[in-house]
Protein backbone atom coordinates (compact mmCIF):
# COMPACT_ATOMS: atom_id res chain seq x y z
CA UNK A 1 0.00 0.00 0.00
CA UNK A 2 1.38 2.94 -1.02
CA UNK A 3 -1.15 5.51 -2.04
CA UNK A 4 -1.69 9.03 -0.65
CA UNK A 5 -3.70 8.99 2.42
CA UNK A 6 -5.73 11.61 3.45
CA UNK A 7 -7.44 11.95 7.60
CA UNK A 8 -10.42 13.49 7.30
CA UNK A 9 -11.74 14.96 11.41
CA UNK A 10 -15.41 15.83 11.15
CA UNK A 11 -15.57 17.88 13.84
CA UNK A 12 -19.73 17.46 13.56
CA UNK A 13 -18.88 14.05 15.14
CA UNK A 14 -16.42 15.42 17.76
CA UNK A 15 -17.91 14.64 20.94
CA UNK A 16 -14.34 15.70 22.97
CA UNK A 17 -13.57 12.43 24.75
CA UNK A 18 -10.04 13.26 24.34
CA UNK A 19 -9.59 9.14 23.72
CA UNK A 20 -7.46 10.12 20.37
CA UNK A 21 -5.30 12.51 22.54
CA UNK A 22 -4.77 9.78 24.91
CA UNK A 23 -4.12 6.99 22.48
CA UNK A 24 -1.72 9.18 20.68
CA UNK A 25 0.32 9.51 23.60
CA UNK A 26 0.24 5.87 24.61
CA UNK A 27 0.97 4.29 21.51
CA UNK A 28 4.15 6.95 20.88
CA UNK A 29 5.06 6.83 24.72
CA UNK A 30 5.10 10.26 25.21
CA UNK A 31 4.75 11.02 29.31
CA UNK A 32 2.62 13.59 30.43
CA UNK A 33 3.33 17.14 31.91
CA UNK A 34 2.05 18.98 34.73
CA UNK A 35 -0.22 21.95 34.08
CA UNK A 36 -2.52 23.85 36.09
CA UNK A 37 -5.98 23.71 35.83
CA UNK A 38 -7.42 26.62 33.90
CA UNK A 39 -11.07 26.81 33.82
CA UNK A 40 -10.90 24.93 30.66
CA UNK A 41 -11.68 21.18 29.37
CA UNK A 42 -8.65 22.06 27.16
CA UNK A 43 -5.56 20.60 29.00
CA UNK A 44 -2.70 21.07 27.89
CA UNK A 45 -3.40 24.10 26.48
CA UNK A 46 -1.24 24.16 23.69
CA UNK A 47 0.42 21.44 21.53
CA UNK A 48 3.95 20.32 22.59
CA UNK A 49 6.56 18.53 22.30
CA UNK A 50 5.08 15.29 24.11
CA UNK A 51 1.44 16.43 23.32
CA UNK A 52 1.37 15.81 19.50
CA UNK A 53 -2.74 16.22 19.61
CA UNK A 54 -4.78 18.15 21.84
CA UNK A 55 -8.58 18.56 21.75
CA UNK A 56 -9.21 22.50 21.91
CA UNK A 57 -12.34 23.56 23.42
CA UNK A 58 -13.99 27.23 22.68
CA UNK A 59 -17.15 28.76 23.88
CA UNK A 60 -18.38 30.26 20.28
CA UNK A 61 -21.25 32.93 20.54
CA UNK A 62 -22.50 33.17 16.91
CA UNK A 63 -24.99 35.20 15.10
CA UNK A 64 -28.35 34.63 16.59
CA UNK A 65 -26.70 35.24 20.40
CA UNK A 66 -26.41 31.34 21.75
CA UNK A 67 -23.44 29.91 22.41
CA UNK A 68 -21.96 26.66 21.47
CA UNK A 69 -19.34 25.03 22.53
CA UNK A 70 -16.83 23.88 19.72
CA UNK A 71 -14.28 21.14 19.79
CA UNK A 72 -11.58 20.91 17.48
CA UNK A 73 -8.89 18.04 17.11
CA UNK A 74 -5.60 20.30 16.42
CA UNK A 75 -2.54 18.98 15.42
CA UNK A 76 0.02 18.72 12.18
CA UNK A 77 -1.94 19.20 8.87
CA UNK A 78 0.65 16.93 7.06
CA UNK A 79 1.08 19.93 3.72
CA UNK A 80 1.72 18.25 1.09
CA UNK A 81 4.09 21.76 0.12
CA UNK A 82 4.80 21.77 4.07
CA UNK A 83 6.96 24.75 5.50
CA UNK A 84 9.24 22.55 7.96
CA UNK A 85 10.15 20.06 5.18
CA UNK A 86 11.39 23.13 2.70
CA UNK A 87 13.23 24.50 5.65
CA UNK A 88 14.63 21.14 7.42
CA UNK A 89 18.20 21.38 6.68
CA UNK A 90 19.15 17.71 7.23
CA UNK A 91 16.07 16.07 5.82
CA UNK A 92 14.84 14.91 8.75
CA UNK A 93 11.37 16.20 8.18
CA UNK A 94 10.07 14.56 4.95
CA UNK A 95 7.62 13.23 2.89
CA UNK A 96 6.54 9.23 3.03
CA UNK A 97 5.27 7.78 0.31
CA UNK A 98 1.37 7.71 1.79
CA UNK A 99 2.33 11.92 1.64
CA UNK A 100 2.37 12.29 5.56
CA UNK A 101 5.62 14.59 6.94
CA UNK A 102 7.20 12.52 8.80
CA UNK A 103 10.20 13.26 11.21
CA UNK A 104 13.39 11.05 11.40
CA UNK A 105 14.28 12.19 15.48
CA UNK A 106 17.81 11.40 14.84
CA UNK A 107 18.66 13.43 12.06
CA UNK A 108 17.26 16.42 14.21
CA UNK A 109 19.52 19.08 15.01
CA UNK A 110 17.07 21.12 17.12
CA UNK A 111 17.68 24.44 14.31
CA UNK A 112 14.05 25.06 15.19
CA UNK A 113 13.77 26.32 11.71
CA UNK A 114 10.60 24.42 11.23
CA UNK A 115 8.56 25.90 14.19
CA UNK A 116 9.05 29.45 11.90
CA UNK A 117 8.21 28.04 8.67
CA UNK A 118 4.77 25.91 9.79
CA UNK A 119 1.65 28.04 8.87
CA UNK A 120 0.05 26.24 11.82
CA UNK A 121 2.57 26.22 14.47
CA UNK A 122 2.90 22.46 14.90
CA UNK A 123 6.46 21.71 15.39
CA UNK A 124 7.43 21.63 19.65
CA UNK A 125 11.25 21.95 20.76
CA UNK A 126 12.11 19.78 23.83
CA UNK A 127 15.12 21.36 25.39
CA UNK A 128 15.66 18.15 27.10
CA UNK A 129 16.86 16.54 23.94
CA UNK A 130 17.71 19.46 21.75
CA UNK A 131 15.07 18.02 19.39
CA UNK A 132 12.01 18.97 17.57
CA UNK A 133 8.84 16.68 17.69
CA UNK A 134 5.48 16.58 15.96
CA UNK A 135 3.04 13.99 14.92
CA UNK A 136 3.71 11.58 12.16
CA UNK A 137 0.37 9.85 11.28
CA UNK A 138 1.92 6.86 12.92
CA UNK A 139 4.33 6.15 10.25
CA UNK A 140 4.48 3.16 10.91
CA UNK A 141 1.49 1.97 11.92
CA UNK A 142 0.54 3.15 8.04
CA UNK A 143 3.56 1.05 6.61
CA UNK A 144 1.92 -1.90 8.51
CA UNK A 145 -1.61 -0.89 7.33
CA UNK A 146 -3.06 -0.12 10.59
CA UNK A 147 -4.90 3.52 10.88
CA UNK A 148 -3.05 5.77 13.17
CA UNK A 149 -3.90 5.56 16.99
CA UNK A 150 -6.30 8.62 17.38
CA UNK A 151 -8.19 6.91 14.51
CA UNK A 152 -8.42 3.66 15.76
CA UNK A 153 -9.44 5.43 19.37
CA UNK A 154 -12.15 7.70 18.01
CA UNK A 155 -15.84 6.28 19.16
CA UNK A 156 -17.47 8.37 16.83
CA UNK A 157 -15.96 8.34 13.43
CA UNK A 158 -14.99 11.44 13.60
CA UNK A 159 -11.55 10.42 12.72
CA UNK A 160 -11.33 8.12 9.77
CA UNK A 161 -8.61 7.27 7.58
CA UNK A 162 -8.22 6.36 3.34
CA UNK A 163 -7.19 7.08 -0.10
CA UNK A 164 -7.35 10.80 -0.81
CA UNK A 165 -10.14 11.06 -3.15
CA UNK A 166 -12.50 8.74 -1.21
CA UNK A 167 -11.98 10.86 2.05
CA UNK A 168 -12.53 14.37 -0.30
CA UNK A 169 -15.24 13.01 -1.17
CA UNK A 170 -16.56 11.93 2.18
CA UNK A 171 -16.21 15.22 3.37
CA UNK A 172 -17.97 17.45 0.51
CA UNK A 173 -20.96 14.72 0.86
CA UNK A 174 -20.89 15.51 4.91
CA UNK A 175 -20.48 19.29 4.41
CA UNK A 176 -23.99 18.95 1.42
CA UNK A 177 -25.48 17.08 4.73
CA UNK A 178 -24.76 19.54 7.50
CA UNK A 179 -25.27 22.71 5.42
CA UNK A 180 -24.84 25.94 6.80
CA UNK A 181 -21.59 27.19 7.37
CA UNK A 182 -19.92 23.80 7.14
CA UNK A 183 -17.13 23.25 4.72
CA UNK A 184 -14.09 21.60 4.29
CA UNK A 185 -10.76 22.83 5.18
CA UNK A 186 -7.37 21.83 3.66
CA UNK A 187 -7.37 20.72 -0.07
CA UNK A 188 -7.20 24.43 -0.67
CA UNK A 189 -4.14 25.67 0.80
CA UNK A 190 -0.34 24.50 0.82
CA UNK A 191 -1.16 22.28 -2.40
CA UNK A 192 -3.48 20.03 0.27
CA UNK A 193 -3.29 18.70 3.39
CA UNK A 194 -3.18 14.86 4.29
CA UNK A 195 -5.51 16.12 6.82
CA UNK A 196 -8.92 17.44 6.25
CA UNK A 197 -11.38 18.86 8.26
CA UNK A 198 -15.41 18.62 8.21
CA UNK A 199 -15.86 22.02 9.89
CA UNK A 200 -19.23 22.49 10.98
CA UNK A 201 -18.23 26.52 11.07
CA UNK A 202 -16.30 28.59 9.45
CA UNK A 203 -12.45 28.79 9.67
CA UNK A 204 -12.41 32.45 11.14
CA UNK A 205 -14.40 31.14 14.06
CA UNK A 206 -11.87 28.65 15.34
CA UNK A 207 -8.96 29.77 17.53
CA UNK A 208 -5.54 28.84 16.49
CA UNK A 209 -6.79 27.95 12.94
CA UNK A 210 -5.51 30.62 10.10
CA UNK A 211 -7.99 31.13 7.40
CA UNK A 212 -5.64 31.03 5.04
CA UNK A 213 -2.38 29.28 5.69
CA UNK A 214 0.48 30.10 3.84
CA UNK A 215 4.35 29.63 4.40
CA UNK A 216 5.77 32.20 5.66
CA UNK A 217 6.84 35.27 3.19
CA UNK A 218 10.11 35.11 4.30
CA UNK A 219 11.04 31.28 4.14
CA UNK A 220 9.59 31.56 0.44
CA UNK A 221 12.38 34.28 -0.53
CA UNK A 222 14.70 32.15 1.88
CA UNK A 223 14.46 28.98 0.40
CA UNK A 224 13.41 29.77 -3.02
CA UNK A 225 15.26 32.21 -3.60
CA UNK A 226 18.46 33.33 -2.03
CA UNK A 227 19.52 29.58 -1.56
CA UNK A 228 19.68 28.89 -5.12
CA UNK A 229 21.11 32.55 -5.86
CA UNK A 230 23.94 32.34 -3.13
CA UNK A 231 25.43 29.19 -5.22
CA UNK A 232 24.06 31.31 -9.16
CA UNK A 233 25.85 34.77 -8.09
CA UNK A 234 29.30 33.28 -6.83
CA UNK A 235 29.27 31.61 -9.89
CA UNK A 236 28.92 34.34 -11.53
CA UNK A 237 31.94 36.00 -9.64
CA UNK A 238 34.00 33.25 -10.25
CA UNK A 239 33.28 33.33 -14.39
CA UNK A 240 33.50 37.49 -14.23
CA UNK A 241 36.84 37.13 -11.98
CA UNK A 242 38.34 34.44 -15.30
CA UNK A 243 36.97 37.08 -17.71
CA UNK A 244 38.62 39.97 -16.18
CA UNK A 245 41.84 38.08 -16.34
CA UNK A 246 41.92 36.98 -19.50
CA UNK A 247 39.97 40.29 -21.25
CA UNK A 248 42.03 43.19 -18.82
CA UNK A 249 44.45 41.20 -17.34
CA UNK A 250 46.17 41.84 -14.20
CA UNK A 251 47.10 44.80 -12.12
CA UNK A 252 50.93 43.94 -12.29
CA UNK A 253 53.90 45.07 -10.37
CA UNK A 254 56.01 48.10 -11.94
CA UNK A 255 58.94 46.96 -13.32
CA UNK A 256 61.07 47.35 -11.45
CA UNK A 257 61.11 44.44 -9.05
CA UNK A 258 63.97 42.62 -8.86
CA UNK A 259 65.60 40.50 -6.26
CA UNK A 260 67.48 43.68 -5.11
CA UNK A 261 64.35 45.45 -4.53
CA UNK A 262 64.35 47.79 -7.36
CA UNK A 263 65.52 50.85 -7.92
CA UNK A 264 64.22 54.23 -9.41
CA UNK A 265 64.57 55.25 -12.46
CA UNK B 1 63.42 38.09 3.12
CA UNK B 2 65.06 39.84 0.73
CA UNK B 3 67.00 43.02 0.98
CA UNK B 4 64.99 46.14 0.08
CA UNK B 5 61.37 45.15 0.78
CA UNK B 6 59.23 47.02 2.08
CA UNK B 7 57.26 46.49 5.21
CA UNK B 8 52.94 46.77 4.65
CA UNK B 9 51.56 44.97 7.67
CA UNK B 10 52.24 44.71 11.43
CA UNK B 11 52.39 41.36 12.53
CA UNK B 12 48.93 42.09 14.63
CA UNK B 13 46.86 43.13 11.73
CA UNK B 14 48.19 39.94 9.83
CA UNK B 15 47.10 37.94 13.22
CA UNK B 16 43.70 40.03 12.80
CA UNK B 17 43.13 39.29 9.27
CA UNK B 18 44.01 35.72 9.28
CA UNK B 19 41.60 35.12 12.09
CA UNK B 20 38.46 36.56 10.07
CA UNK B 21 39.41 35.14 6.83
CA UNK B 22 39.89 31.71 8.30
CA UNK B 23 36.75 31.98 10.23
CA UNK B 24 34.84 33.10 7.25
CA UNK B 25 36.08 30.28 5.54
CA UNK B 26 34.56 28.19 8.43
CA UNK B 27 31.92 29.50 8.43
CA UNK B 28 30.82 29.68 5.13
CA UNK B 29 31.99 25.64 4.75
CA UNK B 30 29.60 24.20 7.45
CA UNK B 31 26.92 27.17 7.11
CA UNK B 32 26.38 25.76 3.27
CA UNK B 33 26.81 21.91 4.91
CA UNK B 34 23.76 23.26 7.03
CA UNK B 35 22.18 25.13 3.98
CA UNK B 36 22.31 22.35 0.90
CA UNK B 37 21.39 19.29 1.69
CA UNK B 38 23.62 18.07 -1.54
CA UNK B 39 26.68 19.27 1.05
CA UNK B 40 25.06 17.23 3.96
CA UNK B 41 28.32 15.28 3.80
CA UNK B 42 30.37 17.92 5.27
CA UNK B 43 28.60 17.15 8.73
CA UNK B 44 29.82 13.40 8.30
CA UNK B 45 32.86 14.29 8.12
CA UNK B 46 32.97 16.11 11.54
CA UNK B 47 30.55 13.37 13.40
CA UNK B 48 27.33 14.34 12.60
CA UNK B 49 24.73 17.79 11.34
CA UNK B 50 24.90 18.77 15.45
CA UNK B 51 28.62 19.01 15.07
CA UNK B 52 28.28 21.01 11.59
CA UNK B 53 26.21 23.15 13.76
CA UNK B 54 27.83 23.67 17.17
CA UNK B 55 31.01 24.77 14.76
CA UNK B 56 28.85 27.22 12.86
CA UNK B 57 27.48 28.76 16.37
CA UNK B 58 31.30 28.76 17.77
CA UNK B 59 32.87 29.56 14.88
CA UNK B 60 30.29 32.41 14.10
CA UNK B 61 31.10 33.93 17.67
CA UNK B 62 35.11 33.99 16.83
CA UNK B 63 34.48 35.91 14.05
CA UNK B 64 32.52 38.10 15.50
CA UNK B 65 35.13 38.72 18.33
CA UNK B 66 37.39 39.06 15.49
CA UNK B 67 35.16 41.37 13.29
CA UNK B 68 34.61 43.69 16.44
CA UNK B 69 38.81 43.80 16.57
CA UNK B 70 39.43 44.13 13.02
CA UNK B 71 36.69 47.10 12.78
CA UNK B 72 38.56 48.77 15.55
CA UNK B 73 41.74 48.54 13.83
CA UNK B 74 41.35 49.70 10.53
CA UNK B 75 38.02 52.37 11.26
CA UNK B 76 40.35 55.08 11.13
CA UNK B 77 42.54 54.17 8.01
CA UNK B 78 39.67 52.55 6.03
CA UNK B 79 36.84 53.63 7.30
CA UNK B 80 36.47 57.00 5.75
CA UNK B 81 36.00 58.23 2.66
CA UNK B 82 37.24 61.70 1.51
CA UNK B 83 35.41 62.54 -1.76
CA UNK B 84 38.68 64.69 -2.53
CA UNK B 85 40.94 61.51 -2.96
CA UNK B 86 38.41 58.77 -3.21
CA UNK B 87 36.16 60.16 -5.95
CA UNK B 88 38.50 60.60 -8.90
CA UNK B 89 40.11 56.96 -8.13
CA UNK B 90 36.56 55.72 -8.65
CA UNK B 91 35.85 57.26 -11.40
CA UNK B 92 38.42 55.77 -12.99
CA UNK B 93 37.75 52.04 -11.92
CA UNK B 94 41.05 52.09 -10.49
CA UNK B 95 42.51 50.99 -13.35
CA UNK B 96 40.63 47.60 -13.04
CA UNK B 97 37.98 47.59 -14.85
CA UNK B 98 39.58 49.53 -18.10
CA UNK B 99 42.64 51.18 -19.45
CA UNK B 100 43.58 54.07 -17.47
CA UNK B 101 46.77 55.58 -18.39
CA UNK B 102 47.38 57.24 -14.77
CA UNK B 103 45.26 56.01 -12.13
CA UNK B 104 44.45 58.81 -9.41
CA UNK B 105 46.71 58.27 -6.36
CA UNK B 106 45.29 57.20 -3.07
CA UNK B 107 46.61 56.45 0.21
CA UNK B 108 47.44 53.24 2.28
CA UNK B 109 43.66 52.10 1.23
CA UNK B 110 42.21 52.82 -1.95
CA UNK B 111 38.86 53.31 -2.25
CA UNK B 112 37.71 49.88 -3.47
CA UNK B 113 39.52 48.79 -0.08
CA UNK B 114 37.22 50.50 2.00
CA UNK B 115 34.12 49.43 0.09
CA UNK B 116 35.33 46.21 0.67
CA UNK B 117 36.10 46.94 4.16
CA UNK B 118 32.44 48.29 5.10
CA UNK B 119 30.77 45.43 3.50
CA UNK B 120 32.33 43.49 5.77
CA UNK B 121 32.05 45.09 8.74
CA UNK B 122 28.06 46.34 8.09
CA UNK B 123 27.82 42.64 6.68
CA UNK B 124 29.53 41.12 9.24
CA UNK B 125 27.69 42.85 11.82
CA UNK B 126 24.47 42.13 10.10
CA UNK B 127 25.54 37.97 9.96
CA UNK B 128 26.47 38.02 13.75
CA UNK B 129 23.18 39.76 14.61
CA UNK B 130 21.30 37.55 12.44
CA UNK B 131 23.09 34.77 13.57
CA UNK B 132 22.54 35.07 16.95
CA UNK B 133 19.05 35.19 16.58
CA UNK B 134 18.80 32.20 14.51
CA UNK B 135 20.72 30.32 17.67
CA UNK B 136 18.35 31.63 20.31
CA UNK B 137 15.29 31.83 18.64
CA UNK B 138 13.02 31.05 20.79
CA UNK B 139 13.22 34.76 22.89
CA UNK B 140 12.25 36.57 20.00
CA UNK B 141 9.13 36.62 17.63
CA UNK B 142 8.09 34.78 14.58
CA UNK B 143 8.07 37.31 12.25
CA UNK B 144 11.59 38.49 13.02
CA UNK B 145 13.07 35.28 13.93
CA UNK B 146 11.82 34.78 10.28
CA UNK B 147 13.13 38.26 8.79
CA UNK B 148 16.44 37.35 10.45
CA UNK B 149 16.73 33.91 8.17
CA UNK B 150 16.14 36.28 4.91
CA UNK B 151 19.26 38.78 6.79
CA UNK B 152 21.07 35.75 6.92
CA UNK B 153 21.19 34.39 3.58
CA UNK B 154 21.47 37.48 1.92
CA UNK B 155 24.57 38.28 3.53
CA UNK B 156 25.79 35.31 2.59
CA UNK B 157 25.12 35.64 -0.53
CA UNK B 158 27.22 38.90 -0.75
CA UNK B 159 30.07 37.62 1.11
CA UNK B 160 30.43 34.49 -0.64
CA UNK B 161 30.87 36.41 -3.67
CA UNK B 162 32.86 39.06 -2.32
CA UNK B 163 35.06 36.30 -1.06
CA UNK B 164 35.85 35.24 -4.62
CA UNK B 165 36.45 38.92 -5.48
CA UNK B 166 38.60 39.18 -2.84
CA UNK B 167 40.49 36.03 -3.24
CA UNK B 168 40.82 37.24 -7.11
CA UNK B 169 42.33 39.99 -6.44
CA UNK B 170 45.14 39.05 -3.91
CA UNK B 171 45.80 36.43 -5.97
CA UNK B 172 46.54 36.33 -9.99
CA UNK B 173 44.62 39.47 -10.01
CA UNK B 174 47.18 41.74 -8.48
CA UNK B 175 50.03 39.83 -8.57
CA UNK B 176 52.53 40.58 -5.38
CA UNK B 177 49.79 41.36 -2.90
CA UNK B 178 50.10 38.29 -1.01
CA UNK B 179 53.00 39.00 0.70
CA UNK B 180 51.38 41.61 2.72
CA UNK B 181 49.31 38.82 4.49
CA UNK B 182 52.00 36.38 4.92
CA UNK B 183 55.34 37.92 5.64
CA UNK B 184 54.45 41.77 5.62
CA UNK B 185 56.93 42.69 2.92
CA UNK B 186 56.22 43.73 -0.24
CA UNK B 187 58.12 44.36 -3.26
CA UNK B 188 58.49 48.67 -3.91
CA UNK B 189 57.41 47.56 -7.46
CA UNK B 190 54.21 46.73 -5.92
CA UNK B 191 53.83 49.29 -3.66
CA UNK B 192 54.58 52.06 -6.40
CA UNK B 193 51.47 50.43 -8.75
CA UNK B 194 49.22 49.82 -5.91
CA UNK B 195 49.74 52.61 -3.58
CA UNK B 196 52.24 54.88 -4.51
CA UNK B 197 51.17 57.92 -2.54
CA UNK B 198 51.13 55.85 0.82
CA UNK B 199 54.68 54.86 -0.41
CA UNK B 200 55.25 58.73 -0.51
CA UNK B 201 53.64 59.83 2.91
CA UNK B 202 55.93 56.92 4.44
CA UNK B 203 58.85 58.38 2.67
CA UNK B 204 58.05 61.72 3.23
CA UNK B 205 57.28 61.05 7.40
CA UNK B 206 60.58 58.33 7.33
CA UNK B 207 57.99 56.08 8.50
CA UNK B 208 59.39 53.63 5.59
CA UNK B 209 60.91 50.36 6.98
CA UNK B 210 63.20 48.60 4.54
CA UNK B 211 63.99 45.37 5.07
CA UNK B 212 68.09 45.47 5.24
CA UNK B 213 68.16 49.08 6.60
CA UNK B 214 67.10 51.79 4.99
CA UNK B 215 70.80 52.73 3.39
CA UNK B 216 71.13 50.53 0.73
CA UNK B 217 68.36 51.27 -2.61
CA UNK B 218 66.68 53.53 -0.94
CA UNK B 219 65.56 56.45 -2.55
CA UNK B 220 64.75 59.29 -0.18
CA UNK B 221 67.98 60.64 -1.57
CA UNK B 222 66.17 62.69 -3.90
Amino acid sequence: MSQELIKLIDLSRCTACRGCQIACKQWNELPASRTKNTGSYQNPPDLQWNTWTLIRFQEHVDRSGSVKWLFRKDGCMHCTDAGCAKVCPTEALYHTEFGNVSLNVDKCIGCKACMYACPFGVPKFNAATNKIYKCDLCYTRLQGNQPPACVLSCPTGALQIGPKDTMLNKAYKRVKELGGDANVYGDKFVDGTHVVYVLPEKAEVYDNLPKDPKIPLQIIVWKEFLKPAGLMVAGAVVAGAFLHYITHGPKMPEEETTSEGGTTS
Amino acid sequence: MRKGLIKATRPFERVVHWCLALSCFLLCITGMGTMYHSLNFIGAVIGGMANLRMLHHYGGLFFGVSLVVAIGLFWKEAGRFSAKEDWPWIKEGGGFLWHVENIPEVGKFNPGQKIFFLVVALGGAAMLTSGLLMWFPLSFSKQLVRTMYVVHSLGFLFIFAFVFVHLYLVTIGAPGSSPAMFTGWVTRGWMKKQHPKWLKEMEKNGTLEVYGGNGGNKTSSS
